[in-house]
């Protein structure tokens, strides 16, 4: 019965998106089970080689291999696994951390806040990309590092919604009615902030993983990301490092099918998140 | 008139004691008074609670009961006087107006014949003479004298009430005891009866002892108030004073029940029975007893100037008080003050309205003063304590506010079970199971449903009504004793409304509880409220007892305020 009910839900809120949301919605849920089932996906190997070098798709290498021989099909579905890695957990990492910054700052007010709204303001100067390349590289290549970096440049647009969220909430009676029962202030965050926030930080974290997905195939494209964790935009690295690739035909399928994933992943995000915000703030309309 | 120092009658340590067949019952309890020449001294209480034992022994009458103690009038001890000396004190010095009824009069002499009796026993009089001074006795107290010739059937209550008075001022009494007066008059009579011996006192210049219970002849006709219960003086004190701002629990309950003194206040009698035991007589009865209360008989003592008070706490506790406030809005370009040092103290048992038109201030004040808002200036004090860090209001028995639009006082987002329990949640009261039927029994108070489906309704799905409704529950899910209502029912049916205020009038009587209740509707003020407050422009221009501010009104604000508010009365 329980779940009988939940998946009614579900599919309640699944009706709520638009034709576009929808097929977002599906297109992410593909790319998931993808990268979740990858191991089982691809029949070959996805770091040795599995055949010649360059093969075009064929019906051994559906998409074909590249310089090493390596079987793109397998670099694509195990890639998927980082790319979204990356993007949801920066995005995660960002939003919870931005929205909780963005809580305090709020309801304690004063000098906190301040010094928050001034560090925001020079993170918003700040030009990131230039800031990021120079920090993944005086971190080092590692996946969690390259998390880190872009959480860093991902925080302030959570953490400024969020602050000016709770400072309309925290004039609301009924927080003021719980202070004077004796709430603290991991109570009223727990309680009340954080539920109340909480949609509002679902629709940046869609936004923010399709912006991190980006910026981490920019960096694996400058070379920056992880080597041993081969992403979709370390896969785009590695064939425009090619020399001459465009007097080939070879970026017909070693360039263009991570891009493809590349791009269906974020324009699906794009959809997704267009349509959350909509459902969020139903003044928005449509 | 002279003024003599000491007392024209004194009774000290007065007890009375009727031995029935079973039991012996108590009538008056180690009472002590004292009465100035010139002087007229109420005593109120309910029946049986020894007032007219009380008079009849001071008339030196009590025949089958015990008396102890010592009544000295003029420096003669009454209780000790020969039966031929009491004869002479009474009617001479001391004369008793009885209760009225039938069967005071014998019904077989004429009037004239029962008010020449005290005459022919106390003086000589030719028989002429008893003639010219009946006449001159009814026509004094507005009885025609061609009355005299009637027998007590003949004539009405209120004329029946004249002969009484008439015998009873016959031999010019230094004193006279009125036991009810008027009872069982009209209006009209009982008008005229009290303005009659409103110019007799003037012009015969004698003291007088008033029992009523009727609350209005006492503010009328008297200086001084004695409240007796169980044989016992609770408070004494200045009528004026007493009536307004009485300070004994018994008082209070006696005037909330007297529907005169204020017409348009419901009426509130004094729940249970008088059970006098070993500790405060009163105590079964009072709505603000504790421990200490069983224990011993708490003396008379003075709590103000010329009034005492037998309580252990010292009369109604103070719930709460406000020390100057004051409250400034700082906009861009100019300071507003919103609230501009107001003092304000709430008792027990008592339900204040704050009226104003919006924007006087009055839900800054009520704010400041439950400590949601933090104040420029002032302190507040809830029970002597001073309230820091919100100590009054996260516990169960203190200060609750509720706020008044119930769409931001309570979270769309959440169940309204979960809205009521907050607060036991946060100060962590008992389990879980407890908490839930304490949300569902202050749901069942406030008239909402209590089934499992509304309780996990979400609030954003109920009516503007129901959210105030769950607004109020979740003030009272911590039973306060102190409530800050901000226009809590301006929301509401108006059958709603009035169950709801029922209920919390309920509560004051029976608890003690009490209210600041903030408000424009004047009519729902005058309707329950002890004491007024008018605000204007963040400063409280006029308070006092209800029945004096919204009755007449001395300030040119609240003048206004009134008219505007009762000119559309149907």
């Amino acid at each position: 019965m329980e779940l009988h009910l939940k998946i009614k839900s579900a599919i309640n809120a699944f009706k709520k998106f638009s034709l576009s949301g929808k097929l977002g919605l599906i297109l992410i849920l593909l790319i998931l089970l993808m990268a979740i089932f990858a191991p089982w996906l691809s029949p070959h190997p996805h770091q040795r080689s599995s055949g010649s070098a360059l093969i075009p798709p064929d019906s051994e290498h559906i998409l074909g291999t590249d310089d090493l021989g390596i079987d793109l099909w397998a670099q694509i579905t195990n890639g998927a696994r980082i790319s979204l890695l990356v993007g949801f957990g920066t995005a995660l990492l960002a939003a919870v951390g931005g929205g909780i910054m963005g809580i305090v700052a709020a309801y304690k007010g004063g000098l906190i806040d301040k010094i928050l709204m001034r560090l925001i303001d020079i993170m918003m100067v700040m030009p990131d990309l230039p800031v990021m390349i120079l920090l993944a590289a005086f971190f080092g290549p590692s996946l969690f590092n390259i998390i880190l970096v872009l959480a860093i440049f991902s925080w302030i647009r959570p953490a400024r919604i969020v602050r000016s969220q709770v400072l309309m909430l925290k004039e609301q009676s009924y927080i003021k009615s719980a202070e004077s029962y004796g709430a603290k202030s991991w109570y009223l965050i727990r309680k009340h902030f954080l539920p109340e926030v909480s949609p509002l930080l679902a629709v940046s974290i869609i936004r923010l993983s399709s912006r991190a997905i980006v910026a981490e195939a920019g960096l694996s494209f400058l070379g920056l990301g992880d080597p041993t964790s081969r992403s979709w935009g370390l896969i785009i690295h590695h064939a425009l490092n090619f020399q001459g690739i465009y007097y080939t035909s070879f970026w017909r399928w070693w360039l263009l099918y991570p891009w493809l994933a590349l791009t269906i992943l974020t324009v699906s995000l794009a959809f997704i998140g267009r349509d959350l915000e909509r459902i969020v703030d139903p003044r928005l309309g449509n | 008139m002279s003024h003599h120092k000491e007392y024209l009658l004194k009774v000290d340590d007065l007890s009375i004691v009727y031995t029935g067949e079973d039991d012996k019952v108590k009538a008056v309890d180690q009472l002590s008074l004292g009465l100035k020449e010139g002087e007229s001294l109420g005593i109120i209480g309910e029946s049986g609670s020894g007032k007219s034992s009380l008079a009849l022994a001071i008339m030196g009458l009590i025949k089958d009961g015990e008396v102890q103690g010592k009544i000295t009038y003029q420096e003669e001890d009454i209780l000790a006087a020969s039966a031929k000396r009491l004869k002479e004190i009474r009617w001479q010095k001391i004369a008793l107006v009885f209760q009225n009824s039938l069967e005071v009069l014998n019904p077989v002499l004429t009037i004239g014949e029962q008010i020449k009796e005290p005459l022919r026993r106390n003086a000589q009089y030719s028989a002429q003479e008893l003639e010219e001074r009946v006449i001159e006795l009814l026509e004094l107290v507005g009885l025609n004298p061609d009355w005299r010739d009637s027998y007590p059937h003949n004539l009405s209550g209120g004329m029946r009430q004249r002969v009484l008075l008439a015998m009873a001022l016959s031999c010019e009494p230094e004193l006279l005891i009125i036991d009810e007066p008027t009872t069982g008059l009209d209006p009209v009579t009982k008008d005229e009866i009290l303005q009659l011996l409103k110019k007799l006192q003037q012009r015969m210049d004698f003291s007088m002892i008033m029992i009523s219970h009727d609350i209005g002849s006492i503010k009328e006709l008297t200086s001084r108030v004695m409240t007796m219960y169980c044989g016992q003086v609770v408070e004494v004190g200045l009528t004026d004073k007493v009536l307004r701002d009485p300070f004994h629990p018994y008082t209070r309950g006696l005037l909330n029940s007297s529907p005169n003194l204020f017409k348009y206040k419901d009426l509130w009698g004094i729940e249970g029975e008088a059970k006098p035991g070993e500790g405060c007589a009163f105590s079964s009865r009072c709505c603000q007893s504790g421990a200490n209360c069983f224990g011993a008989r708490p003396p008379l003592e003075y709590v103000a100037v010329e009034r005492r008070v037998a309580c252990h706490k010292g009369g109604i506790e103070e719930f709460l008080e406000a020390r100057n406030i004051k409250k400034t809005y700082q906009l861009k370009d100019k300071e507003i003050t919103a609230v501009k040092e107001v003092s304000l103290k709430i008792k027990s048992g008592e339900v204040v309205a704050l009226v104003g038109k919006s924007g006087s201030g009055k839900s800054t004040l009520a704010h400041s003063i439950a400590g949601v808002l933090d104040v420029d200036e002032g302190e507040v004090y809830y029970r002597g304590e001073q309230v820091t860090d919100n100590w009054a209001t996260k516990m169960i028995g203190g200060m609750q506010i509720i706020f008044q639009d119930p769409s931001s006082s309570t979270s769309s987002r959440m169940k309204l079970l979960d809205v009521v329990k907050e607060p036991l949640e946060i100060i962590k009261w008992e389990d879980r199971e407890q908490r839930k039927a304490k949300a569902i029994d202050c749901l069942k108070k406030v008239q909402l449903p209590t089934t499992e489906a509304f309780l996990n309704r979400y609030c954003h799905a109920l009516s503007g009504g129901q959210r105030q409704r769950v607004a109020i529950a979740r003030a009272l899910v911590t039973e306060p004793k102190l409530l800050i209502a901000d226009e809590i029912t301006s929301m509401l049916d108006p059958s709603t409304q009035a169950n709801l205020l029922r209920k919390l009038k309920g509560l004051q009587n029976q608890e003690g509880f009490s209210m600041l209740y903030i408000t424009h509707d004047l009519h729902l003020a005058r309707k329950i409220a002890d004491k007024v407050c008018v605000m204007n422009e963040g400063e409280i221009v006029e308070r006092g007892v209800s029945f004096e501010i919204l009755e007449n009104p001395k300030h040119i604000y609240t003048q206004k305020l009134l008219t505007k508010a009762f000119k559309g009365l149907i």
